[in-house]
């Protein structure tokens, strides 16, 4: 699998254990961005030279790839800048005109920052109630509490696919279940940024309203993300940013805005992120759910294994149940902090981790972690000959910290 | 850069010499949200020179031991001088090269001494 991952070719024994934070690009997401490039580049729409319909066409084939993708209808797919950008899209374009003092917003407490930062700061603006949903000692929501928290006011529930610290997979369809049965009105939305390059998403199935996601870390570009609307929902929601590109007849005192999703594309768009993100999703399925499941659950297996048997580590996550998200620190505080072991790990043993907060600062303090913590996250291209460096890198740093 | 984590930085980091709190000393804090490292340094200040400095806090082992040596590198010395010197001082002292990333973890000790002003106008 290494092989068609060209970074391996110029760095041969780099071992990539974040990918979490983004993956790494195959040959055919790399290929596509610069085909697009040397062969196409024009601008879509209104343009009648042939390059300009090539690439108009292939965009709108990127939006159907990605909407069958989720199984979303392909009106229900609005391309944005990645998932901060998908959330803070639905927090001002639907937040700015629903939510009214008093109102509640329910998140959780496992919640990275960019479904965290946008609803606590509506709800400042707003005069409105942020609620959390609790994350218990054994690192899963405490779901049996949802019922209590939500209410008449509470206008949307924003949660985590996958946690991008713990690796917990939250019970989306059932959690979703529960606020609709209490509340029909209450909308829901997903942040699947680590979720839709390891499992199977069907938006229809989870019952959201809002789903969103960034194209690389599904093996596609920086700089494109997904925003799915649930059909009925766009009639309450106004676009934000106005400008070139998605209007039907503008005047000098109003102006008449094409239908959604094209409303909320303003601008010249991501073009060829948008085609090389659908690129990134044929090379996902070609692979097939159940060899990257069985491969991941392999890896995950192996990880938790070896990290456990190095007595002076803690992780923080669930043992089963779980992403290839495995994040840990050091019982003994003398021992290497975040810092200095992803330092030593990758001047001595060219492995990336991640370290510090990971955009969750609030679930480390929660758990008392206040330097952070180690993360490694799997892709596609990881082995189990990968961890065992890992092992043996962070064996080698206990050693010079003793 | 296989010395970074050299017997000195180590020592200092488990066993800081400066570590500790001046009674009645001044306060400035600094933060480096990038990994968690967080410091408060007191210092004893007399017409104008630096007679006592120590630090507490927690972060990684370069902030912690540099934040350390830079203790020792002011003590005697003018804040005014403190206040524009530069970083690579620690890192001469230390004996190592950082990368960028690593300068904000040594230089944290420097940024909040840079602070001062604000709190002696207070």
């Amino acid at each position: 699998m290494k092989d068609n991952f060209p970074i391996f070719k110029n760095n041969p024994n780099f071992i990539y254990l974040d990918s979490a934070a983004t993956a790494l690009k195959p040959n055919c997401v790399i290929e596509s961005e610069s085909e697009y490039y040397s062969k196409i580049s024009a601008n879509i729409h209104r343009g009648f030279y042939q390059t300009s319909q090539k690439a108009s066409d292939l965009y709108d084939q990127s939006r159907q790839i990605v909407a069958n993708f989720i199984n979303a209808d392909i009106s229900e797919i609005v391309f944005t800048s990645g998932t901060t950008a998908s959330i803070n899209l639905v927090a001002q374009s639907w937040g700015e005109s629903n939510i009214n003092s008093g109102d509640e917003i329910l998140i959780t407490q496992m919640e990275h920052h960019s479904n965290l930062i946008p609803w606590q700061q509506l709800a400042l603006k707003k005069n409105a109630i942020l609620k959390y949903i609790r994350v218990n000692q054994d690192f899963e929501l405490d779901i049996s509490s949802i019922s209590k928290l939500i209410t008449t006011k509470t206008k949307i529930v924003a949660l985590t696919h996958v946690s991008n610290v713990l690796g917990t997979i939250n019970p989306i369809k059932k959690i979703t279940q529960i606020i609709k049965k209490i509340n029909p009105s209450t909308l829901v939305l997903v942040d699947g940024a680590q979720s839709v390059a390891h499992l199977l998403v069907d938006v229809v199935d989870l019952g959201v309203d809002f789903f969103a996601f960034s194209g690389h870390k599904l093996y596609g570009p920086t700089g494109i993300g997904v925003l799915f609307v649930k059909k009925n929902i766009f009639k309450n929601m106004t676009p934000t940013f106005f400008g070139g590109g998605p209007v039907s007849e503008v005047f000098w005192d109003k102006t008449i805005l094409l239908n959604p999703p094209f409303c909320y594309e303003v601008g010249t768009p991501p073009i060829t992120q948008a085609i090389a993100l659908s690129d990134g999703i044929k090379f996902i399925q070609s692979i097939g759910w159940l060899k990257i499941s069985n491969h991941e659950s392999k890896l995950i297996d192996y990880a938790l294994t070896q990290l456990s048997s190095i007595p002076q580590i803690k992780i923080f996550g669930p043992t089963k149940n779980r992403s290839g998200v495995i994040s840990f620190v050091f019982k003994d505080p003398k021992l290497p902090q975040p810092h200095d072991l992803g330092d030593i790990l990758s001047t001595q043993f060219n492995v990336a981790v991640r370290t510090g907060f990971h955009c969750a600062m609030p679930l480390h303090h929660l758990f008392g972690l206040d330097t952070g913590s180690n993360r490694i996250s799997f892709g596609i291209y990881n082995t189990t000959k990968d961890i065992d460096t890992l092992i043996k890198g962070i064996k080698k740093s206990i050693k010079i910290f003793n | 850069m296989d010395d970074l984590y050299q017997q000195q930085i180590i020592d200092r980091y488990k066993n800081p010499k400066n570590f500790g709190k001046i009674d009645g000393g001044i306060e400035v804090e600094e933060v480096n949200a990038l990994c968690g490292d967080k410091i408060k340094i007191s210092l004893k200040i007399n017409k104008g020179v630096i007679v006592d400095a120590k630090f507490i806090g927690c972060g990684c082992a370069i902030s912690t031991a540099a934040t350390d040596i830079l203790m020792d590198l002011i003590k005697g010395k003018k804040i005014d001088e403190v206040i524009n010197m530069s970083g690579s001082l620690i890192e001469k002292e230390m004996g190592i090269e950082l990368t960028s990333v690593r300068k904000r973890c040594a230089y944290i000790g420097l940024e909040a001494i840079k602070k001062i002003k604000d709190s002696l106008k207070k």
